[in-house]
Order: structure tokens, then sequence, then C-alpha cells
């Protein structure tokens, strides 16, 4: 009788202790998160993060300070403040939709809509914004929103990322769940996660690349590539929303990607800017 | 001798009248075997081709599908259309297994999560 009420109170426990583990709840992966990089790269201070692959690799670095000496993305940043503060033909503007940006509010996005139940990303926010003002809508991931959002950013420059998760709030959780599951799965023809790249591997090679941590990956998004500006013209060519990598990043992988502001995009980015609460806004930041 | 002649041409103008019949006879056995076994091609192209639709379907109903899959597809299907039934059949069967391969990967991805990787 005694062994069988063991073998039931174990039996309990392991049904009790496995949905705990995947249940860990938000601020317990924010610990664990930050914990397993500040193990992994002692001697990073928690900050430097917010600098990707040049806050762990000196020449990486060197070459990046030389570059921030003549910003490449200066030209775009004042395309994006133009577009900014351009009045639509109603007579408003972007800046009435985003009354506090100078102060900074790159730091509060992407956010959970209780009454819309979703999760709006600040690019999400600026289209939605110009649709209610009679504008047509940006093209998604690049170009002139990708401009007017690193300005933003830059506004919001040194305002320390508090993405919130409601946790009494099912529906948050959800989608937050949502994001987390996929920057932890494996997926397309190579069989592999974010996870894979950005926490087994940071700071190893992938061909010619350098694997950045994915602690402080969206503080400096939108970015301003390198890549990106060889594959386009004009000032706007470099900049890319963190959408446009994850983008990128499932077509390396050989996974079909989702359309940018898709739920599977948007929860992604919930996960993934939740990870970095805490670190400095640095956008637009220079990236190879 | 004329006689001789003249049974002479006749066997030789019998013989190729008759050679000509039985190539005829060949070739049409031949040509007609050969639309057979194209339409027998063109019949498992569609099936393989709908199965594949149907795996690519699954894999995208549960956000897994590949990259390659649409190209494959595309172009199985204009490879049919050219009549080149075995490279269609190739790329359709090839489409098929990587939508089972993708839906395969989110039975096994489905509780992915940090303790997947030590954390």
């Amino acid at each position: 009788m005694k062994s069988k009420t063991l073998i039931l109170a174990a039996a309990a426990g392991l049904a009790a202790g496995a949905p705990l583990l995947a249940q860990a709840g938000p601020k317990e992966d924010l610990k664990a998160f930050r914990e397993y990089y500040m193990k992994r790269f002692p001697g990073v201070p928690l900050d430097e993060f917010a600098n990707g692959v040049y806050a762990i690799d000196a020449g990486m670095r060197a070459e990046w300070e030389q570059m921030e000496e003549f910003p490449p993305y200066e030209l775009g940043l004042d395309i994006g403040k133009a577009e900014f503060y351009k009045k639509f033909k109603n007579g408003k503007s972007l800046a009435d939709c985003f009354p506090d940006a100078e102060k900074g509010i790159k730091q509060n996005y992407p956010y959970w809509d209780p009454k819309r139940k979703e999760v709006i990303t600040l690019e999400l926010a600026i289209n939605e914004c110009r649709k209610a003002n009679g504008e047509k809508p940006y093209k998604w991931k690049k170009g002139k929103l990708a401009a007017v959002s690193a300005y933003i950013g830059y506004l919001s420059r040194g305002k320390r990322i508090n993405v919130v998760v409601p946790e009494d709030d099912p529906d948050a959780l959800a989608w937050y769940e949502r994001g987390k599951r996929f920057f932890y799965a494996k997926r397309g023809q190579l069989n592999f996660s974010c996870a894979d790249c950005h926490v087994a591997n940071p700071g190893r090679r992938i061909r010619a690349n350098l694997l950045s941590p994915a602690l402080g990956q969206v503080t400096h998004f939108p970015a301003y590539r390198k890549k990106w500006e060889a594959k386009g013209s004009g000032a706007l060519a470099g900049f890319g929303t963190i959408q446009r990598r994850y983008t990128g990043c499932n077509k390396q992988v050989r996974a079909k990607p989702f359309k940018a502001q898709s739920v599977e995009y948007r929860s992604l980015e919930y996960f993934h800017t939740y990870m970095s609460n805490g670190l400095p806004i640095n956008a637009p930041g220079v990236r190879m | 001798m004329k006689i001789k002649t003249l049974i002479g041409t006749s066997l030789v103008a019998l013989s190729m009248a008759l050679g000509a019949a039985g190539c005829a006879g060949t070739g049409g056995q031949q040509a007609a075997a050969k639309s057979q076994a194209q339409s027998a091609k063109a019949a498992e192209f569609d099936r393989i081709y709908k199965e594949a639709v149907a795996a690519r379907k699954k894999a995208a109903s549960v956000g897994f599908e590949w990259r390659d899959i649409g190209k494959f597809l595309k172009k199985a299907k204009a490879a049919a259309k050219k009549g080149d039934y075995d490279k269609a059949i190739k790329l359709a069967k090839k489409a098929k297994a990587q939508g089972e391969l993708g839906y395969q990967q989110y039975l096994s991805q489905r509780n992915a999560g940090p303790h997947n990787y030590g954390l």
C-alpha cells in the first residue's frame, strides 16, 4: 500500500513538474536567460549586450567604432525624421500619434493591448496611424517605415527596455508563450531554431559571420546593415526592422518565412524583446 | 529473260511493300506504347502532385512549411506541361517529402522551450 502511494505521489510529482518546466513564467525565464549569458561571457557587463557581437569580439568592435565616427545611417535618419513630422493631407502627422516620442517611447514596444487582445509593435502602430489619418501605409520591414521607426528609436536611446507581460492575463501569456515556443523550436530544412544560433552558439562563427547573443539583439533595431545596404540603393537601403531580420533568418534555415506583423512574428518579437528588458535602447545599430 | 526479269521485279516490289507494312506496324505499336507510358506517368504525376500539395498544406497549417516546397511544385508543374514527367515526378516527390518532414518537425518541436538548451 505504501509503495502504491509512493508511486502515485511520484507520478503526480512528475505530472506537476513537467508542466512547471514548460510553464515557467516570464520573470523566471528572464532571470534564467540573463544568468546564462552572464555566465557564458564572464566579464561582459549586462549593458554591453546591447552592442551585440561588438560586446564579445574586440576586432569587430574596433571596426564598428570607426564606422560610428561617420554613421552610415545619418542620412536615412534625417529622412525618417522628415517623415515623422510631415503633415498628412488632414494636417496631422505621425508626431500627433506619438506625442511622447521625443521623450523616448521605443522601450515600451511591443506592448500588450488588452482591449484588442493582441501585441502591438512600433511598426504596426506607425502604419495604423497613417491609415487612421487617410494615408497609405508604408511598405513593411524596410524603407520609410524602418527609417521612421529608427528615428523613434534614436530619440529613445538610453531608455531601458520595459516590455510588460501581464501575468494575470491569460491571453497576453498565450502570446508570450507562442513567441517563446517559436524562439526555441527548430524549423526549416536545416533544422535550426533561433536558440541554436543565438543561445547555444553565440561567439562562434557560422560561415564568415559571428553569431550574436540573443540577449540585447532587439536594442539596436531597426538596424542599418551593410548587407542590406549593398543589396539596395539610396539612403534607406540599409535599414530594416527586427521582422525583416526574422524573415532573413527563417529563409537562411530554409523555413518559409511568415508575413511581416503576422501573429507569429509579433509574438516572437514580444518574447524576444522581453528577454532584453532592462537593457538600453541604442537604435539604429550598424551591423554587417 | 523478260519473264524472269518481270518475276524478279515483282518479287522485289512485293518484299518492299511487305517490309514497309511491317515497319509501319512496329512504329505504330511503339508510338502507342509510348503514349500509354506517358499517360501512366501523367496520372502518376497528378497523384503525387496532389499528395505534395496536401502535405505542404498540412505543414503550413502548423507553421512549419519549408522554404522551397512552393518552388519545387512550380517547377514540377512546368516540367509536366512540357511532357517531362520524369523530372516532374521527381520534383513533386521532393515537395511531398519536405511537406511531410515539416509536419514531423512540428510534432517534434511543439513543446520546445528553454529546457532544451539547459535554461
